[in-house]
């Protein structure tokens, strides 16, 4: 991967958001029908008739006589008949007034000739005029009777008097002429482009004898105008098809006469829009009645419009919705903030909100991928050195910590033998070390002679996250060595991001669910009483390609008597659950959105609290235990093969940060002395924390350890601040980047903890290290 | 983007704990990656002890790191 202009050029091209919606490409002068619709549903009339004004040559008379082919390509033709665009262009030409005066363009000297007042040489007036150049148009007989003559329904109407009208203001020179071989070869000599009209002179050149793309036909002579002949040999004038010519052939003459390339950069190129209708009601289309739309009718008419878009991912991602932009706005936002040197880099908190879980990319018709683009940022950012860094530093403290001394273990199989690692990940054991025993004694039973070795430790994917690939990368090859020095077993993960991470540390090695293993093997023993019948299952985002992941988790859950049905967010569209990417981390609000996206109806807010709510089933335990802080009654599949050594109930929130911090030493002293993982310990002796305070202090990210830390650092050397009125003591200490304030009273030999807060500025007199400024050295990797 | 100059601690009555005597408002720099900001904070006139109140720590200095980070 890498993260170049050039690359981003590409990534911001495969999101088709922006490109037109079939009406649109449908339109032969580009009209943005939406818009136009939109202005229209909102009764706001004029500013539609702007947009006509803006993109049709002749506008006026266009609107009466366009055959509207955008019609035909309307996504609405299914669903109750397509949207009325024609009537409505109709309806605001009627209704209003001309809305805007052409911009006054600088002269052009190059002058133009065009034969024959049909419909493209008219359009062709029409544009070159409004660009300045001066224009004459020669035709046979009165000025307008070519146009009324192929298009009769034109006769009387207003329209054509002041669309003549308007071309006189604007300088054009009408002239009648015999439209003969002499006056095209006086014309060739007195004018610098020449444009014929097909359908008002019998000058014209066939279509087939000029070129499709430019309609030039020799030197600097252009032409337009053909009728189309239907494949029963019947020859019509289709209106939009001519005033179309007439503009190519116009643009055309701009470029001969400005001498340069005919066809550079001409015509859009684009990917196609993809919209999804399906579920959308059909509504009959509103026939504007004899004297035309009324305003109400109009409006209603307009509302049918489905206003089509792609946004697919956008849809169904809580964190693409949060930024009210769409990944290609995104990519130029991400590109732009990769540019700036000085200033503000606006776009990290976009760039680290992404959960990396890759849903967006599934449900993309042009596979985007809003994880490689993020990911990418983030390590351009590290590598760069402009990333925020209180936004990952808790995260990968965390991490750390969970591959840390007191939390670290390669532990082999008592008899030596070495077939099989059970590898649960840092998040399972710091949840439910009991059940991660209980696992390692089930395969063991399961695997007689084979072997089973455990290894506590962290994958390392947080650091992956935060896009630091050469930490990622030192924490496999530590991982690697553990696992050869257990012999290269197969690694069984039970987390699908360990999973992930382990088979990018261990090429060589095979990595896979543990699930997938038991799967075949006899339940554990043990009653199964007061399960819930049925649980909606929610997939891991890392498992989603995993086909026997997804299928264990299935066969296991039915194997334990639960009935499971998939939730929305199961298989390979499955979302995340707000951990990964640690946006938990660094934006906990969104987080908790992104766990929203795709629970089913019956678990909506107002929903899951009833007590017979069906519970979700989750295989990763970062899954279950933020569905649950969220009020979401969830289990995880260990709930049901080790009955009674998890979670009481799928309503039992998970451990906190400390408490999970406390849960891996606790689990790791527990496998290496053989004895019960003690119940998740949710506090420091001689500490007095209320669940209240912890709760907060949690938020903040202080841990309970922290917390201790300062009040003995700070009370032993006597460098507190005290309250006359309270008692309380008040003190700080700065461990690391961070300086942690404590306010406490001393209690029994321990103290009572009132509050704690924390900052990561450095002022002289306070913390441990007060007057050392600290600067981004430090971070160096 | 700047500090307000003078913050008050959040309740009446600390003072320090070492020397006993009552705090009072003092000029000091607050420093963060490469950004220096004067501000005037409780501190005892005579150990130079500094208190940042809960308030200050959680509402603008959060939003004053953050912005340095931004650049
Ligand atoms: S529904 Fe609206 S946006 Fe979609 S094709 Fe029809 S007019 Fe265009
Ligand atoms: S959170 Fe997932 S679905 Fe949303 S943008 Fe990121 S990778 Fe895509
Ligand atoms: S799914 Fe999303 S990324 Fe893909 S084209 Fe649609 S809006 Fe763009
Ligand atoms: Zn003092």
């Amino acid at each position: 991967m890498h993260f170049d202009q050039q690359h981003l050029h590409e990534t911001e091209a495969r999101c088709t958001q922006e490109s037109p919606p079939q009406c649109r490409q449908a339109c032969p002068f580009s009209l943005d029908v939406r818009a136009f619709m939109q202005h229209c549903a909102k009764g706001d009339f004029g500013q539609a008739r702007r947009l006509l004004e803006r993109n049709l040559p002749l506008p006026d008379v266009m609107g009466l006589i366009c055959d509207h082919p955008c019609e035909t390509a309307c996504l609405r033709r299914d669903l109750g008949g397509s949207c009325a665009i024609g009537d409505l262009e109709r309806f605001c030409l009627a209704h209003l007034p001309v809305q805007s005066r052409p911009l006054p363009m600088p002269p052009k000297r190059f002058s133009i000739a065009v034969l024959g007042a049909g419909l493209a040489g008219l359009a062709a007036v029409w544009n070159l005029s409004r660009n300045g150049y001066p224009v004459t148009c020669l035709h046979g007989g009165e000025r307008t009777s070519a146009l009324l003559a192929r298009h009769p329904q034109l006769a009387g109407a207003k329209a054509v008097g002041d669309v003549f009208e308007a071309l006189d203001r604007a300088g054009v020179k009408f002239a009648e002429s015999s439209l003969d071989e002499a006056s095209l070869a006086q014309a060739m000599e007195s004018f610098d482009g020449v444009l014929l009209d097909a359908d008002a002179t019998t000058l014209a050149p066939r279509f087939k004898d000029v070129d499709a793309a430019t309609l030039l036909w020799r030197d600097k002579c252009c032409a337009a105008g053909w009728l189309e002949t239907t494949p029963t040999g019947h020859r019509y004038a289709s209106a939009s098809r001519q005033a179309n010519e007439g503009r190519i052939a116009a643009q055309t003459l701009e470029r001969v006469v400005a001498k340069v390339s005919l066809t550079a950069s001409r015509g859009d190129t684009f990917g196609p829009l993809h919209i999804d209708i399906s579920g959308i009601a059909p509504a009959p289309r509103i026939e504007p009645g004899p004297e035309g739309f009324t305003p109400d009718t109009a409006r209603k008419e307009a509302e049918r419009c489905l206003e089509c878009q792609c946004l697919a991912c956008v849809k169904a991602c809580a964190y693409l919705r949060k930024y009210q932009g769409y990944p290609k706005v995104y990519t130029r936002q991400i590109s732009n903030n990769a540019s700036i040197v000085k200033g503000h880099h606006q776009a990290n908190p976009l760039i680290e909100g992404c959960c990396l879980c890759g849903k967006c990319t599934e449900l993309c018709p042009e596979n985007f991928s809003m994880a490689d683009l993020c990911l990418m940022a983030r390590e351009d950012m590290v590598a760069r050195a402009y990333d925020p860094p209180s936004a990952h530093e808790f995260a990968i403290e965390d991490m750390e910590s969970a591959c840390g001394p007191e939390s670290f273990l390669s532990q082999p199989d008592p008899s030596g033998r070495q077939r099989w690692l059970l590898f649960p990940g840092c998040q399972l054991a710091a949840s439910r070390g009991a059940q991660v025993l209980a696992l390692l004694r089930h395969l063991r039973k399961g695997l007689p002679g084979d072997g089973v070795g455990l290894l506590l430790s962290c994958c390392g994917v947080p650091a992956k996250w935060a896009g630091r690939p050469n930490l990622h990368a030192r924490m496999g090859k530590r991982l690697a060595e553990a696992v050869a020095a257990q012999g290269n077993p197969v690694v069984l993960a039970a987390c699908a991001s360990c999973m992930e991470s382990l088979r990018q540390h261990l090429p060589g090695t095979e990595v896979r669910s543990v699930w997938e293993t038991i799967r075949d093997m006899p339940l554990p023993e043990g009653a199964r009483t007061g399960l819930p019948k049925s649980l909606w299952v929610r997939d891991p985002c890392s498992a989603r390609h995993d086909a026997a992941w997804l299928d264990s988790v299935r066969t296991l859950a039915r194997k334990a008597g639960v009935d499971v049905e998939d939730s929305p967010s199961a298989g390979r569209t499955t979302g995340c659950c707000g951990y990964g990417g640690l946006v938990w981390c660094v934006d906990p609000e969104l987080a908790d959105s992104i766990a929203e996206d795709g629970l089913p109806p019956d678990l909506a807010p107002e929903k899951r609290g009833e007590p017979d709510a069906r519970p979700v089933l989750a295989s990763c335990i970062m899954c279950r235990d933020r569905l649950v802080a969220e009020g979401v009654p969830a289990l995880h599949l260990l709930d049901l093969l080790f009955p009674g050594t998890g979670a009481a109930s799928a309503r039992e929130r998970g451990p906190g940060l400390s408490a999970r911090r406390a849960g891996r030493i606790a689990l790791r002293r527990a496998a290496l002395d053989g004895s019960d993982v003690p119940a998740p310990l949710a506090g420091v002796p001689g500490l007095d924390v209320d669940a209240a305070l912890l709760a907060r202090l949690e938020e903040r990210h202080i841990l309970l350890e922290d917390v201790a830390e300062t009040v003995q650092a700070v009370d032993a050397a006597g460098r507190y601040f005290v309250n006359s009125v309270t008692g309380h003591r008040l003190g700080s200490s700065r461990p690391r980047r961070v300086t942690f304030w404590v306010e406490y009273s001393p209690k029994d030999g321990g103290f009572t903890v009132h509050d704690a807060w924390c900052h990561r500025m450095v002022i002289p007199g306070c913390g441990s290290d007060a007057g050392q400024p600290w600067n981004r050295q430090e971070d160096a990797p | 983007m700047s500090l307000e100059p003078n913050y008050a601690p959040d309740e009446a009555g600390w003072e320090c704990g070492n020397c006993h005597r009552p705090l009072e408002q003092g000029k000091v720099q607050a420093c963060y990656l490469d950004a220096a900001f004067d501000v005037l904070l409780p501190r005892c006139p005579v150990c130079g002890l500094t208190m940042i109140p809960k308030s200050l720590a959680e509402g603008k200095m959060v939003e004053v790191e953050a912005l340095v980070e931004e650049k």
